[in-house]
C-alpha cells in the first residue's frame, strides 16, 4: 500500500489579503497549470437565482479592466494553451495549462477577472452569455433521451431550501430574470482574494510563483464579510421512498437508483467510493455481472454506478440501468433494487474488494499523470478541507475499506425507505 | 485599482522534447515505445490493421461487434472469469476503432503491465467466439446503436457522409455502422473478420517507464503465434466536390435546436497542404477564438458552440462543421456560417489570427502530451501515417513557419463554400419554410 497518493512536493503559502497558493514543482514536461477554486457554487444560489453561479463563469471569459473581449481566450490559445472552466454544486474552477514560459501571463490573467471584472461587464455581453447558456441547457439537458435525469434526481434527494435541492444549469426563468445589477454584487460577494485558492502545478519553482502571485494578486483588496452557503449537512430521512415516473420520448425503459450517502473526503465517502465501485465499475461489478450478463435484463453498456463528489453535504450515490429491449421498466426497476439490497445482505468477497481498490488506484494515478489533474486535486484539497497536502490521503484511505464497512453503510444507508428512483419510460408509439 | 494593467511577455523558451522513441522488432513483430521516467502508469497498445476501412460494404460495425466478443470468453477462462483478472489488475480492456486502425489497449500501474499485456494478448488472439455468445453480443450492440441515434446528430453524421462519399462505398457509410447493419451481421462475419486481420502481428505501442518495462517479453506475449504479412492499405480516393450546394433536411420533431453538420471532400493525410490546411481550418472553425465561434455564439449567441475542421485518414479527408443551434435562428446561423467559409475561402487569414492558430497548434503538442494514454495515442499517429520519431518536434517547426501567405492559399484551394452539403437534423414543420427562403440552395428532404 503506498504511503501517499501525493509522492510530489507541496509548498503553499497565504497572501495578506488572504488568497492561498499552493504551488507543486515537477519538471518532466515544458509545461505549467494554473487553477484557480473559487468557494463559490450553486449551493450559495437563493431561490429565482438558480444558475447564476454557472452563468457567471461564462462572464469571466468576456474581459475585464485590462484584457478587452475575447482577449482572454485569445492570449491563453495564442500561447499554446489549453483552458476552461466548470461550476458545480460546491464551486467554482477556472483553469488554463500553458507551456512554461507563459506563467505570468495565466496569472496576469487570472488576477485581472478576479479583481477588476465589474467594470468590464456589460449588459450586452450578459444577454449574449445568456443566450449562450440556455443553449447549452438546450443542448446537454433538453434535447438529449434523459438528458433532464441530473434535474429530476436532485429534487427527490434534496428537500426545497436545501442548497443541493436545485441543478447547477438553473432554471430558464431564472436565467431570463438576470439582471446585471445582480451580477455585479455576485462578483463582489464571491471573488475575493480570501475566497479562492490558486495552484500551479509543472514547470516552475514555489519561489517563482510566489513572486508572481504577490504581483499581480497581492493588490487585491480582502473582503471581510462573505456569506455562508445554507447548510446542508442534516438532511432530514422522510421516511418513505420518493419516486417519479416519467414517460417522454426516449428509446428503452431506463432507472436511476439513488441514496444520500455521505461527504465527500469524510471517512464514510470512501466507503461509498468502494461500494460503487464494486457495484458498478467494469465488467466484474456487481451490477454487470447480475443485471447484463446473469438475467440479461440491461444492455451492457449503459449499466453503472458512482458517487457524486460533493464536500457540503451527504453526497449521492447514483446507480442506473437502462432495458435490453422487451424487458418492462419495472422488472429492471426489481432487477436493480434487488442488487443495491443485496450489498447489505450478500457479503463483498475480498476478490471484489481487491477489484474495485485495483481500478480505484488506476483512477488516481491516471488523474495524477497530468499537471493538470494534479493542480486541480490540491485545489479542491486546499478550498475544501484546508489542506492541499490532504490529497495524499485519499488512496490509502480507499485501500484501507473493509468489506464490513461496506455492508454496514449498505444497511445503515441503502435501505428502501432512503431511496430515490426514477424511471423513464418509452412514449406509447403507434 | 490595484492591477497591473500591462500584459507580461513570455519568458525563456523551454526547449521542445517529445519522449525518446524506441523501436525495435521482437518476436516478430514491431514495437514502437515512448520512455516516460518516473511515470507511475503505463500504457500497453496493440494497433492492427482491422479498422473500419477493412469492413466490406453492407457489413458496417463488423469491428465493433468483435471489439465486445473478444471479452465475452477466451480459450483459457470463461467472460466472467476474465473480466474479473484483468479488472483485478486495476485495467478494463479497452477497444477502439477508427477507419485506418482497431486498437485495444491497458492501462495500469507499471508494475503490473506484464500481466495486463497477457490478458490483452489472449482477448485478442484467442478468443472463444461462441456462436451464442456473437449474436447476443451483435442484439446488443444493434440496441447501443439505437440507443445513440435517439440523440441528435449520429443521423446528421450518416446523411452527411453517404452525400460527400456516396454510400455505396464503405467510406460513405457510418465508421461505426448503423443499428441495421450490425443487426444484420452474422457469426460466421465475425469470426472471418477475426481470422482475417486479428492474426497478424500489428504494432504494439508502449507508452511508460521503460527502465521498468520489458519490451522484449511484452513483444514475445503479444506476438508469439500471430502470423501473416501486412496487407497493401490501398491508395488515396479522391472523391468529387459537389457541382452546387444543396440543403438536407432530417426531420427530428419537437427538437428545440436543430443539429447542424456542414461539410464536402478534402485531401487525405499525407497531402503536401497538411500542415497550412489544418490551420486554414483551426482559423475558420478549430478552436474556441476562431471565426465561426466568434461570430455563431460569441456575437450572436444561436449555440452553446461550433467547430469545423480538416480531418483526414490515410484514404481520405473532409471539411466538416458541426453545431446545435437554438431552433428558431436555423437559417440566419446556416447564412452566417456558410458565410465565415466564403470570407476565408475568398480572403484568407490575417497574420493576428494565424499568430494564435500556430501557436495554439504547437503548444498543445506540449500541453496536451503527458499522461501515457496521449503518449500512446501519438505513437499511433506515427505508426499508422509512417511518420519518424521526430515527428513531433517537426511538425512544431512547420507550425510555427507557416505563412500568411501559405495558409491563405489552403484556404482558397481546399475550401468550397458553393459546393457545401448542409446537413440539417430539426423540427422540418417549423424551420423547413425559412430554410427554402434562406437561399442556399435546394432544400431536400431526406427519406429514412
Amino acid at each position: 500500500m503506498p504511503d501517499s497518493g501525493y509522492p510530489w512536493p507541496i509548498e503553499t503559502t497565504r497572501l495578506d489579503n488572504g488568497l492561498r497558493v499552493v504551488v507543486s514543482e515537477d519538471r518532466t514536461a515544458p509545461a505549467v497549470a494554473v487553477n484557480i477554486w473559487y468557494d463559490v457554487g450553486s449551493r450559495h444560489e437563493p431561490a429565482g437565482q438558480t444558475g447564476f453561479a454557472h452563468l457567471f463563469e461564462h462572464l469571466m471569459f468576456e474581459g475585464s479592466v485590462n484584457v478587452a473581449k475575447t482577449e482572454h481566450m485569445r492570449f491563453i490559445q495564442g500561447s499554446g494553451g489549453s483552458l476552461n472552466a466548470t461550476t458545480n454544486p460546491d464551486r467554482t474552477n477556472y483553469f488554463e495549462t500553458v507551456p512554461a514560459e507563459h506563467l505570468e501571463l495565466a496569472l496576469w490573467l487570472e488576477a485581472d477577472r478576479m479583481g477588476g471584472l465589474v467594470p468590464a461587464l456589460t449588459q450586452e455581453t450578459l444577454d449574449n452569455q445568456r443566450d449562450v447558456v440556455k443553449n447549452e441547457r438546450r443542448q446537454r439537458y433538453e434535447n438529449v433521451p434523459y438528458g433532464d435525469a441530473w434535474l429530476r434526481l436532485l429534487p427527490l434527494l434534496y428537500p426545497p431550501g436545501h442548497p443541493y435541492h436545485h441543478a447547477t444549469i438553473g432554471s430558464m426563468a431564472d436565467l431570463n430574470a438576470a439582471d446585471l445589477a445582480t451580477f455585479q454584487a455576485f462578483h463582489r460577494t464571491w471573488y475575493a482574494p480570501n475566497n479562492a485558492v490558486l495552484t500551479v502545478v509543472g514547470d516552475t519553482t514555489a519561489a517563482e510563483v510566489f513572486a508572481l502571485a504577490d504581483k499581480y494578486f497581492g493588490g487585491l483588496p480582502s473582503r471581510e464579510d462573505i456569506p455562508a452557503a445554507p447548510d446542508g449537512r442534516a438532511v432530514p430521512a422522510t421516511g418513505r421512498p420518493a419516486v417519479e415516473t416519467v414517460t417522454a420520448d426516449v428509446p428503452a425503459p431506463r432507472v436511476y437508483v439513488a441514496h444520500r450517502t455521505h461527504a465527500f473526503g469524510t471517512p464514510g465517502y470512501d466507503v461509498t467510493t468502494v461500494l460503487a465501485t464494486v457495484l458498478g465499475s467494469g465488467r466484474g461489478s456487481r451490477l454487470y455481472q447480475r443485471l447484463a450478463d446473469g438475467e440479461r435484463i440491461a444492455q451492457p453498456d449503459l449499466v453503472g454506478a458512482y458517487g457524486v463528489d460533493l464536500a457540503h453535504a451527504p453526497a449521492p450515490l447514483i446507480a442506473t440501468a437502462t432495458a435490453r429491449p422487451g424487458v418492462s421498466g419495472d422488472r429492471l426497476c426489481e432487477g436493480l433494487a434487488e442488487v443495491v439490497d443485496e450489498l447489505a445482505t450478500v457479503p463483498v468477497t475480498a476478490a471484489e474488494l481487491d477489484r474495485a481498490k485495483a481500478l480505484l488506484s488506476t483512477m488516481w494515478w491516471r488523474q495524477m499523470s497530468t499537471v493538470d489533474g494534479r493542480a486541480d486535486t490540491l485545489g479542491r484539497y486546499a478550498t475544501q478541507f484546508g489542506d492541499p497536502a490532504r490529497a495524499g490521503e485519499r488512496l490509502p484511505a480507499w485501500l484501507a475499506v473493509t468489506a464490513e464497512q461496506v455492508a454496514e453503510q449498505a444497511t445503515e444507508l441503502l435501505g428502501a425507505a432512503d431511496r430515490a428512483t426514477l424511471t423513464y419510460l418509452p412514449e406509447e408509439t403507434s | 485599482m490595484t492591477l497591473i494593467a500591462t500584459r507580461p511577455g513570455p519568458g525563456a523558451a523551454r526547449p521542445y522534447r517529445f519522449p525518446q522513441v524506441v523501436r525495435r522488432s521482437a518476436a516478430g513483430g514491431q514495437v514502437v515505445a515512448a520512455h516516460l521516467p518516473g511515470q507511475n502508469l503505463a500504457v500497453a497498445l496493440l494497433l492492427l490493421d482491422g479498422g473500419a476501412g477493412r469492413e466490406p460494404v453492407g457489413k458496417e460495425g463488423l469491428g465493433g461487434v468483435l471489439a465486445k466478443a473478444l471479452e465475452e470468453g477466451t480459450a483459457q477462462r470463461d467472460a466472467t472469469a476474465y473480466a474479473l483478472a484483468i479488472e483485478a489488475l486495476g485495467t478494463e480492456l479497452v477497444t477502439g476503432l477508427d477507419w485506418d486502425s482497431f486498437q485495444v489497449s491497458v492501462q495500469v500501474p507499471v508494475d503490473r503491465l506484464s500481466a495486463a499485456v497477457e490478458l490483452l494478448a489472449e482477448a485478442v488472439r484467442t478468443p472463444k467466439l461462441d456462436p451464442a455468445d456473437v449474436r447476443r453480443v451483435r442484439d446488443d450492440e444493434a440496441t447501443a446503436l439505437r440507443m445513440d441515434w435517439a440523440n441528435p446528430g449520429p443521423r446528421a453524421d450518416a446523411v452527411l457522409r453517404a452525400d460527400l462519399f456516396g454510400a455505396d462505398n464503405r467510406w460513405g457509410r457510418p465508421m461505426y455502422g448503423d443499428p441495421e447493419s450490425v443487426a444484420g451481421l452474422d457469426v460466421d462475419d465475425v469470426t472471418v473478420f477475426h481470422s482475417e486481420w486479428f492474426i497478424r502481428p500489428g504494432t504494439l505501442i508502449v507508452a511508460g517507464d521503460l527502465d521498468r518495462i520489458d519490451l522484449d517479453a511484452l513483444a514475445a506475449t503479444v506476438f508469439t503465434g500471430a502470423g501473416g504479412a501486412a496487407a497493401d492499405r490501398g491508395g488515396p480516393i479522391e472523391a468529387p466536390v459537389s457541382d452546387r450546394r444543396r440543403i438536407i433536411l432530417v426531420d427530428r420533431p419537437g427538437s428545440v435546436q436543430s443539429t447542424l453538420r456542414l461539410g464536402h471532400p478534402s485531401p487525405h493525410r499525407a497531402h503536401p497542404d497538411h500542415v497550412p490546411m489544418t490551420l486554414a481550418g483551426t482559423v475558420l472553425g478549430g478552436a474556441f477564438t476562431s471565426r465561426l465561434n466568434h461570430l455563431i455564439r460569441e456575437v450572436r449567441g444561436y449555440t452553446y458552440g461550433i467547430r469545423g475542421d480538416f480531418a483526414s485518414s490515410r484514404r481520405f479527408g473532409r471539411f466538416a462543421i458541426s453545431s446545435g443551434v437554438q431552433t428558431a435562428v436555423t437559417a440566419p446561423a446556416l447564412v452566417e456560417a456558410v458565410g465565415e467559409v466564403s470570407r476565408t475561402q475568398l480572403t484568407g487569414v490575417t497574420e493576428d489570427e494565424l499568430a494564435v492558430a500556430r501557436s495554439w497548434r504547437a503548444g498543445q503538442l506540449s500541453v496536451e502530451l503527458q499522461s501515457p494514454r496521449a503518449i500512446a495515442s501519438a505513437l499511433t499517429t506515427l505508426v499508422v501515417h509512417d511518420l519518424p520519431d521526430d515527428y513531433h518536434a517537426q511538425l512544431r517547426e512547420a507550425l510555427l513557419a507557416a505563412t500568411v501567405e501559405e495558409v491563405s492559399a489552403a484556404a482558397a484551394a481546399h475550401l468550397h463554400p458553393e459546393s457545401l452539403t448542409l446537413v440539417v437534423e430539426g423540427d422540418s414543420a417549423v424551420i423547413r419554410d425559412e430554410l427554402v427562403a434562406a437561399g442556399l440552395g435546394d432544400v431536400v428532404d431526406h427519406r429514412s
